[in-house]
């Protein structure tokens, strides 16, 4: 069949019958159909929507707050204060670990283990977390802080894997980790924190 | 309301204008497996439709105000789609895709005819990457998604003569690309 048979277009643009061309013809545009029909399948498991609705629920920062959000964060001195108070939460946490012998211990999977967060809001009302774990839900995984020093803690045993999360500060103030060993750029221009969560006993 | 009793594009459109966040589920169940197809046709890759297809409908989202004439709600969506496709294309072209990205992945409890439907996909696939990204997205709208020309013109802002004309080159190329491999 020649490539140009205006037949060939016309019957498959529906303005001439398809019974109405020869067999040559009516080969070709089998053979089209059959190619378009392949591509005619949705990619088997894909769904966008837990991602997309994620990414919605997050409310996005206007241009002001970020501002004053980016004036107020002490930048320069953040890389001294760091270590200093990733050791002293370290400390508080471990401190209240051994404290809290009278915990009941969460039965973990050979392949779960716990996720620790701890980040300091004083003055704060509420604090929750929110990550790629439980769908970025605000409301769902509350953070405490028991003596009011405001360092909130909260620990939740998840499968193994690294997970992207936020704080959730009194239902509305959603901020990075700093303390967090890693940060990741959303696709959306923003800063998620990384937790990475090991086997329990390794 | 259609017959069915599901709220039209434009009830749930104003749903989500008015303030009702999870409505935006109604549109993305309704229309993701379109848009994912057609990104996939686009792209020549899985994990790229549902990157340009999520990062699509939450600008659409976002833009959702924008939206004049709420009924035509799909073709906006797709153009959308679109548009990412061809952004995305205009910095990796999909022939430089690797196929080990594309859709046929067969896993060992495949049949020998899925096989062999996955290496049909993945010649049409790379016949498909040889076409520039305007005449793929002429004969994705028109072959796979079935859209009219005067659907496709409200996709891609196109007269449909020029359309045509596309689709007419896209169906010859790739035709030839089949009958070659």
């Amino acid at each position: 069949m020649s490539p140009v048979d205006p037949r060939f277009h016309q019957a498959l643009d529906g303005d001439i019958a398809r019974e109405g061309v020869p067999p040559e013809v009516r080969r070709a545009m089998e053979r089209l159909d059959a190619a378009a029909a392949l591509l005619a399948v949705v990619p088997t498991g894909a769904s966008v929507e837990a991602r997309v609705m994620a990414e919605i629920r997050r409310p996005v920062p206007s241009r002001a707050r970020r501002l004053v959000r980016w004036l107020a964060t002490p930048h320069a001195i953040r890389l001294r204060v760091r270590p200093a108070w990733s050791l002293a939460l370290a400390a508080v946490a471990a401190l209240l670990t051994l404290l809290s012998e009278g915990d009941i211990e969460p039965e973990l999977g050979g392949q779960e283990g716990i996720a620790q967060f701890v980040g300091r809001f004083p003055g704060a009302r509420s604090v929750h977390v929110v990550g790629s774990f439980n769908d970025w839900r605000a409301g769902t995984i509350p953070l405490e802080d028991r003596d009011h020093d405001g360092v909130w803690r909260g620990a939740v045993v998840l499968p193994v894997g690294a997970y992207e999360y936020m704080f959730v500060v009194d239902g509305e103030r959603w901020v990075p980790d700093h303390l967090a060993d890693r940060s990741v750029d959303d696709d959306f221009g923003r800063e998620n924190s990384i937790v990475i969560v090991r086997a329990a006993g390794r | 309301m259609d017959v069915r009793g599901d709220p039209s594009d434009p009830e749930v459109v104003a749903r989500v204008l008015g303030g009702d966040q999870e409505a935006f589920g109604l549109i993305i169940r309704r229309y993701e497996a379109d848009l994912l197809r057609f990104a996939a046709g686009m792209l020549g890759s899985r994990d790229a439709a549902e990157d340009a297809v999520a990062e699509s409908l939450v600008r659409a989202y976002r833009h959702l105000g924008g939206l004049n004439a709420p009924a035509r709600l799909r073709t906006w969506l797709y153009r959308i789609v679109a548009n990412r496709c061809k952004s995305h294309l205009a910095r990796r072209p999909a022939r430089e895709l690797s196929l080990d990205e594309a859709p046929p992945v067969a896993d060992p409890a495949d049949t020998e005819a899925s096989l062999e439907r996955a290496e049909q996909v993945a010649l049409v696939q790379r016949a498909l990457a040889e076409l520039s990204p305007e005449k793929r997205e002429a004969f994705v709208l028109k072959h796979v998604e079935g859209l009219s020309y005067q659907e496709m013109a409200a996709v891609t802002g196109e007269r449909i003569p020029t359309l045509k004309m596309r689709v007419h080159r896209a169906r010859e190329a790739l035709l030839q690309a089949l009958e070659d491999a």
